[in-house]
């Protein structure tokens, strides 16, 4: 694409911001804010990238993942701040999952070891199960309020915290998993994933974009399972005082 | 069993620096039917939540059997001091599915035999098993948790108005059930209850001894007939005396 080309894409900007001041949204300052990250976020990871597929050293490709989990752990854990500890835990779960699906796409040669598939493939495996653990979040935010008393029953009758939280932690589970599996089910006839229409815009041939976005689908189907076991296993403790107490209800947030 | 309550305090929820109660100091024994009135939002439903530690408590300290409740195990304390709330929660599920909760939470053989004595007892005794709880009326649910807490054989139950939603028929096959249990044993330790009531007639029905909150402590613990016929505060005599006009209002 040209810079020319680029710098024409900016128009597709101004229509929202135009709708935005016509119909009084006063999403503008967003809008402007949104379009200048976007843009200087990309150019730099742009540039980053260059960097690393040039050098191909092993540490840059692990600093790249590692700050993707870190950011993506930092963004998922928003959604449940006042439960202590979740960030690191959100970490550990992308981590797990991102260590298992690479050592799976790497040890049976699905692809090939170079920053080129592993960098690209690692952002779609974080960035989907970052996804997964906020829905995860959610739900289970839900839960402590709509099944307290369920909960609060079960330890009044001498309940382990995960004997209480049971069929809490299995509802959140399911749900932050069900977007993903739907995705599956609609993938081809309504959307057209990025990542082969981003083949497809650079000349590959579809098919082979198609092999990789049905390898892309079952990657994310693995890594919304594996993440949401693992981020349900590891912080169900959390929603407990340390004398397996539910944690009181957080005042509702300011809209 | 010996439950300890010294110098117990709680603060509001919403300010951190108004005490809800404070210096309650208690002990509840073997044999004990405690009643526990007082007026709304004097935190009596709090205090038997923090003994069941199911609400944390910002001063004092708690024992039961002289062990302090910050070095014991929590499930093996609710296990011996179980609280009863009063809004009953069904499990989803059948009748059959929630009288199994205990058995299926602690790997021990369900007691079909104690389930069916005690349904009976508090007038479900033709109630389906495999009838969804959710489908019960809201008397019916407060009975069939309270039988699903008895299933625990407990030594100390707390009961949150366990009977308000019920008719009188049905209240009072319920405090027969509970003096019937309270006088047996539970691994050969006898057992006691603590029971919050609005409920004049019952309180002297069901108990031997009056704890009476008001103005943030615990003002009175009396034998039952000495608190009824001679209360030594002034904010009793009131309490059971608008009690008393509530009553003769609602006949």
């Amino acid at each position: 694409m040209s810079n020319m080309a680029l710098i024409c894409t900016v128009c597709f900007v101004a229509v929202a911001a135009f709708i935005s001041m016509k119909q009084k949204l006063g999403l503008e300052k967003e809008i402007l804010i949104g379009t200048f990250r976007s843009a200087v976020q990309l150019l730099f990871i742009g540039y980053v990238l260059h960097f690393v597929f040039e050098t191909s050293h092993p540490a840059f490709i692990v600093i790249i993942i590692l700050c993707m989990i870190l950011v993506a752990a930092w963004n998922a854990g928003a959604k449940a701040k006042h439960v202590r500890g979740i960030r690191s835990r959100i970490a550990i779960a992308l981590a797990c999952t991102e260590g298992v699906t690479m050592a799976i796409l790497l040890g049976f040669r699905i692809i090939s070891p170079t920053p080129q598939y592993i960098i690209p493939v690692s952002g779609i495996i974080v960035g989907s199960s970052m996804i997964v653990c906020g829905l995860l979040l959610n739900h289970m935010k839900r839960e402590m309020e709509t099944a307290r008393g369920e909960m609060e029953m079960l330890l009044a009758l001498g309940a382990t915290e995960k004997q209480a939280i049971h069929s809490s932690l299995r509802r959140s589970v399911r749900a932050s998993m069900i977007p993903t599996i739907d995705g599956m089910k609609t993938v081809g006839l309504v959307q057209l994933p990025g990542m082969m229409t981003g083949m497809i815009v650079a000349g590959a041939d579809p098919v082979e974009a198609v092999r990789y976005q049905i390898l892309i689908m079952f990657v994310l189907a693995s890594s919304a399972a594996m993440t949401a076991m693992v981020l349900s296993l590891i912080s169900y403790r959390l929603w407990f005082a340390k004398d397996a107490r539910l944690l009181p209800l957080q005042p509702a947030e300011k809209p | 069993m010996q439950l300890k309550l010294n110098d117990i305090s709680k603060s509001k929820f919403d300010s951190q620096n108004q005490w809800l109660f404070r210096g309650i100091t208690a002990e509840i024994g073997p044999n004990d039917r405690i009643a526990l009135i007082g007026g709304s939002g004097q935190g009596k439903s709090t205090l038997l939540r923090i003994l069941s530690l199911l609400e944390p408590f910002d001063g004092g300290i708690l024992q039961l059997d002289g062990q302090s409740s910050s070095a014991s195990n929590p499930q093996s304390w609710r296990k011996k001091v179980t609280y009863v709330a009063q809004k009953p929660v069904m499990r989803s599920g059948s009748v059959g599915f929630n009288l199994r909760t205990v058995s299926e939470l602690h790997n021990l053989p369900f007691q079909e035999e104690l389930a069916r004595r005690y349904m009976e007892a508090v007038g479900l005794g033709q109630t389906d098993w495999n009838k969804q709880a959710a489908d019960l009326s809201g008397g019916e649910q407060q009975r069939l948790a309270l039988v699903r807490s008895l299933m625990l054989d407990s030594q100390l139950l707390l009961l949150d108005e366990i009977t308000s939603s019920l008719d009188p028929g049905s209240k009072q096959s319920v405090e027969k059930l509970l003096l019937e249990w309270v006088s047996g044993t539970a691994n050969g330790a006898n057992k006691a209850y603590v029971w919050i009531t609005h409920d004049l007639e019952q309180a002297r029905a069901i108990c031997n001894q009056v704890w009476f909150m008001a103005e943030g402590c615990l003002l009175e613990k009396a034998e039952t007939e000495g608190f009824f016929s001679n209360p030594a505060t002034e904010q009793a005599r009131q309490f059971i005396a608008g009690l008393q006009e509530e009553r003769v209002e609602k006949q």
